[in-house]
């Protein structure tokens, strides 16, 4: 098996690649506008055939511009600046790191993307170092390319002939390091990202948090063809998705080994087409489930020798019948019913006998069904069979997402050679040889800078390294040069224990408002108990800090109430005849129980012991 | 080192690696010691000539470029496409990236399918200039293969042209056409055609729809109503300007509404104003001369500058664009008033660009008006100088013939917008 990446991590720039917006700037209004693109047939090429009829349908794309965070340029309505320069040097600096050769004049190229991600319909992108290397676990990985490009639009929402994106993040400035396809195992792969990750983030030249650092795995096996993953955000999804990759492939393998056994070929395709059964299920819109599933059309295509093989799984969610479904999707279909599933729908076998009738069906035959526009059917089932097709030399070269739980989905055909034209808009780039020699950083060891971030901050290394990892090291720093009176330990234990694992679960964490928490700690209306007590109400209970606190009831208790409160429990033991011995025990006991999370146990402790002094005293 | 070729295809080493490429051409402003490749992943590079190792190379395929065509078969109403250059009629060439001019039948209804129910459409390119390179001569060209066309028999036409200048072709047309036979709707793009995301296919569009369906005949601006890709405005030819270096709506109406909006959704025309018709035979009036002038005022204008334009060896007529109202600086006034008298024709349009002239509020502008200049109005000051450029190269008395509405360039009454 070869796994190769494409890592993107987003350069931590004032300004966006081509114009000067920050998208970390405060919007203060937005608007929407309205787009569509096009691209002629001859140019279409390789692009899938879903996004090809969307835009030929005429796909409306809304994109939502912040005033502060995108601008004209964003908006495809002003030619781009001239690129960043901080960007430029970044780039220098990171093919110097890993050893590339750097190009001599920098050739921004506009690639072409159709989704609508880019206003513009392309991504403008450039090499910028070549034929890299990469020392992990003793081996030279080569790193193929390492280019400068733009960040894309985020989706926000998919509806009936429409898309809809943000600007905020097109345009942001990228750094893609691709490597050659390596033979490693899943586990050495994940080691190898988090290797290469970790030496990226301690440049201290790229942005932190969720979503600045995306990798896009290509997989093979032995026999088959590249598969490309994308979208992979964590590091544990990396060796579930190869190992997932690695075993649904080898199951696409198999399923053509079986189909060859079946006597299927190219040849059995050759007179199929999708055929219309619309008269079928009109016929019986008695049967519940019809009436249900059945608008206006239904479309079915004869999948010779494929009976079974939807159904076909190896290991879970891998099965064929989910990537059919999955195509289908594209065109707006909420999915298909296949042979090997439609006993489920219940749709009696007068329905069955005559599909099977009029598709032609003979004993290893499957078939799929989708019910809807006609058009549409007539096009997804087209698709479905050039997929069945590819079914017969095993795995497909497509493009996929990773999921969650470290599965993989069909997204789309993997486009070939790229469309690629130079972005004349932007005059080409020297680097000079002056240039190459300055912008020049060295590897930092990940073991030296966990070791030094923890003698620095005194916390322990498994700490260190945690916080490091996270994106919570400037959330550190910052709340270590602003509270000085915050020990670090508190510090550390509340990100390591509480915010790291709550963020493991997919969840948003508020900065300001823990920093407003720790800001009430360092001015001494909270104790250092009640720090940890109240984040981790905050963040189960979802409410903010002012909330927790209020509903916690914990406000610091001054010196002057904790000694009426000793006097009084004094007074209440001294009633009940306790012991002298116990006095102490029984005092500091109970006056906890009242006070504790408002004031330091050490300043109780001290408060008790005086009290029975002066008592034993009087 | 040795010269290559462009577009050969090269085997090369960089270090210790070996990459196939092709060669690229070079712009004017790029030096002779790199190279650019085109890497076979699609990504150009530029690398000094001294720093690979060719090891093979191949000469570049002949191309064989296609002929143009002359029409395309369609039925509906028979629709004449003038091209004349500009980000509108060029290609890229993905094998190569250059930009070439690429503007057939069969290209135009590739990028704009929907068209093809819509027209019968012929193209025909007669020149290839980017609007800033547009002389009075082009205008007449252009004239004359409208006029022709018409003849011909063609209902509509559309002149696919750079923005920069467009209003100014507009406006010539304009004049040298009386009673256009059909709709002349100019076009072009604000973001080249090469891209996704171009304007130039919904302008197009709204271009050829006005053309066919309009019944409305006159010389137009189609372009983008707003940032959206849904509504192309309608300008009439002699009330448009381009108010913006790079948004596709660039072109507004000035002291004007729109003529019409097409929807190229639904693919509908709205008027917002009365439909035209023609009101005689067509004639043209194919001449201009350059014997006329636009001289922008400003405060610390120089006598030598003054003295330049006012002055009757050079031109015939100066039209200003004034301060506000339609003033310009005392300093002026001897100027003026000495080419005047020596038969020179001074006409006032403002700098304001939105609202009209009114000589007779301030003391300036009686003075001016004691003088012999003449108020234009709210004519635009690149419609008045194209205007007079066009009345002098065709014989005509411009002291009657600049105050007269002749096209629509001025109007009597501007409404609340």
């Amino acid at each position: 098996m070869k796994v190769g990446f494409e890592i993107h991590i987003q350069i931590n720039s004032k300004r966006k690649l081509f114009c000067n917006c920050n998208p970390k700037s405060d919007e203060s209004s937005q608007i929407e506008f309205r787009r569509r693109l096009r691209v002629s047939t001859s140019e279409l090429g390789e692009i899938d055939p879903a996004a090809a009829f969307e835009i030929k349908k005429g796909l409306d794309i809304i994109y939502v511009s912040g005033d502060k965070t995108s601008c004209l340029v964003e908006a495809d309505e002003e030619p781009p600046h001239e690129p960043d320069p901080y960007s430029v040097e970044v780039a220098i600096k990171i093919s110097n790191m890993l050893n590339s050769f750097i190009v001599d004049e920098i050739h921004f190229m506009r690639k072409i993307v159709v989704d609508g991600s880019n206003t513009s319909g392309f991504q403008r992108t450039a090499i910028i170092g070549l034929n890299g290397s990469y020392t992990f676990r003793g081996k030279n990985v080569r790193i193929q390319t390492i280019c400068l490009e733009e960040d894309a639009a985020r989706l926000l929402e998919k509806g009936e002939g429409y898309v809809k994106y943000e600007l905020k993040r097109l345009g942001i400035p990228l750094l893609e390091i691709t490597t050659e396809p390596l033979e490693i195992s899943p586990e050495e792969a994940k080691a190898f990202a988090e290797s290469l990750g970790r030496t990226l983030k301690l440049t201290g030249l790229f942005a932190r948090g969720l979503g600045t650092i995306r990798q896009d795995i290509n997989v093979s096996v032995e026999g088959g063809c590249v598969v490309e993953v994308k979208g992979v955000q964590k590091l544990e999804q990396i060796q579930k998705v190869i190992e997932f990759e690695e075993k649904r492939q080898k199951m696409l393998l198999e399923i053509a080994a079986k189909l060859k056994e079946r006597g299927i070929s190219e040849e059995n395709f050759v007179s199929i087409e999708p055929v219309e059964v619309s008269d079928v299920f009109k016929n019986h819109l008695n049967i519940p489930s019809v009436k249900k599933f059945f608008k206006d059309y239904a479309f079915a295509l004869k999948a010779p020798g494929l009976k079974g093989l939807f159904s076909y799984e190896t290991v879970p969610d891998s099965r064929l019948g989910l990537d059919l479904a999955d195509i289908c999707r594209l065109f707006g279909f909420k999915g298909i019913i296949h042979s090997d599933e439609i006993s489920k729908y219940d749709f009696g076998q007068d329905i069955l006998k005559e599909l099977e009738d009029k598709l032609g069906i003979s004993k290893n035959d499957g078939f799929v069904i989708v019910f809807g526009d006609k058009e549409k059917a007539v096009l997804c089932l087209q698709m479905v069979k050039e997929r069945l097709k590819m079914a017969l030399k095993g795995p497909v070269a497509e493009t996929r997402y990773a999921t969650e739980k470290g599965t993989t989905r069909y997204l789309r055909p993997r486009p070939g050679a790229s469309r690629m034209y130079p972005e004349t808009d932007i005059p080409t780039i020297k680097i000079t040889q002056e240039m190459k020699d300055k912008y020049r950083i060295e590897i930092k060891s990940w073991e030296k800078a966990v070791e030094e971030f923890s003698s620095r901050h005194s916390i322990n290394k498994e700490m260190a390294e945690q916080i490091l990892d996270s994106e919570f090291v400037d959330f550190f720093e910052n709340v270590v040069e602003n509270y000085k009176n915050v020990p670090t330990t508190l510090l550390a234990s509340l990100i390591v224990q509480i915010l790291i694992p709550y963020q493991n679960s997919g969840k948003v964490i508020e900065y300001d408002e823990f920093l407003n928490l720790l800001a009430e700690f360092s001015k001494g209306n909270i104790s250092k108990e009640a720090v940890m007590d109240v984040a981790r109400y905050m963040l189960e209970k979802g409410v903010n800090l002012e909330s927790a606190l209020k509903e916690m009831n914990i406000k610091k208790l001054s010196v002057e109430e904790l000694r009426k409160i000793i006097k009084e429990k004094i007074d209440e033991a001294l009633q009940e005849n306790v012991e002298p011995s116990k006095l102490y025990g029984t005092v500091m006991g109970r006056v906890m129980s009242l006070v504790r999370g408002k004031i330091e146990g050490k300043i109780v402790n001290e408060e008790v012991k005086k009290a029975l002094e002066n008592l034993n005293k009087a | 080192m040795e010269k290559l070729q462009e577009f050969s295809r090269i085997k090369f080493r960089i270090n210790d690696v070996v990459y196939e490429g092709i060669v690229m051409p070079r712009t004017l402003y790029e030096d002779e010691d790199h190279f650019t490749i085109k890497l076979n992943n699609g990504y150009n590079i530029g690398v000094e000539k001294g720093k690979i190792e060719i090891l093979e190379v191949e000469p570049p395929k002949v191309s064989s470029e296609q002929p143009y065509e002359k029409s395309f078969e369609s039925t509906g109403p028979k629709i004449l496409i003038l091209g004349t250059g500009g980000t509108i009629s060029s290609k890229v060439d993905y094998r190569t990236g250059a930009v070439k001019p690429a503007f057939t039948a069969s290209q135009i209804v590739d990028m704009v399918p929907e068209l093809k129910n819509l027209a019968s459409i012929s193209v025909k390119t007669i020149m290839n200039e980017l609007s800033e390179n547009m002389q009075p001569l082009n205008w007449t060209l252009m004239a004359r293969e409208v006029y022709n066309a018409f003849k011909e028999g063609y209902e509509g036409i559309v002149i696919a042209h750079g923005t920069d200048t467009m209003h100014y072709s507009a406006s010539a047309l304009s004049f040298a056409i009386e009673n256009p036979a059909g709709p002349v709707v100019f076009v072009g793009s604000q973001r080249s055609s090469d891209r996704p995301s171009s304007d130039a296919a919904t302008n197009l569009l709204g271009a050829v729809i006005f053309a066919a369906k309009s019944n409305s005949p006159g010389v137009y601006v189609a372009m983008h109503a707003s940032i959206n890709d849904d509504l192309i405005a309608i300008h009439k030819g002699v009330k448009v300007r381009k108010n913006h270096t790079s948004r596709r709506d660039a072109f507004k109406s000035i002291n004007a509404k729109p003529f019409a909006y097409v929807d190229v959704k639904k693919l509908e025309i709205k008027f917002s104003e009365k439909k035209t018709e023609a009101k005689g035979p067509m004639n043209l009036y194919e001449k201009f001369s350059e014997r006329a002038a636009l001289l922008k005022f400003y405060p610390g204008i120089s006598d030598k500058l003054l003295s330049s334009f006012f002055n009757k060896e050079f031109f015939d007529a100066v039209i200003v664009e004034g301060t506000g109202l339609g003033h310009v600086s005392r300093k002026a006034f001897p100027y003026i008033k000495d080419y005047i008298e020596k038969g020179g024709f001074v006409g006032m349009t403002s700098q304001c660009i939105w609202g009209s002239v009114r000589l007779t509020v301030y003391e300036t502008g009686r003075d001016l008006l004691s003088m012999g200049v003449v108020s234009l109005e709210d004519m635009l000051s690149e419609v008045a100088l194209v205007k007079s450029m066009w009345a002098i190269g065709n014989g005509l008395d411009l002291k009657a013939i600049m105050p007269k509405n002749l096209r629509g360039e001025i109007n009597e009454r501007r409404e609340v917008l």
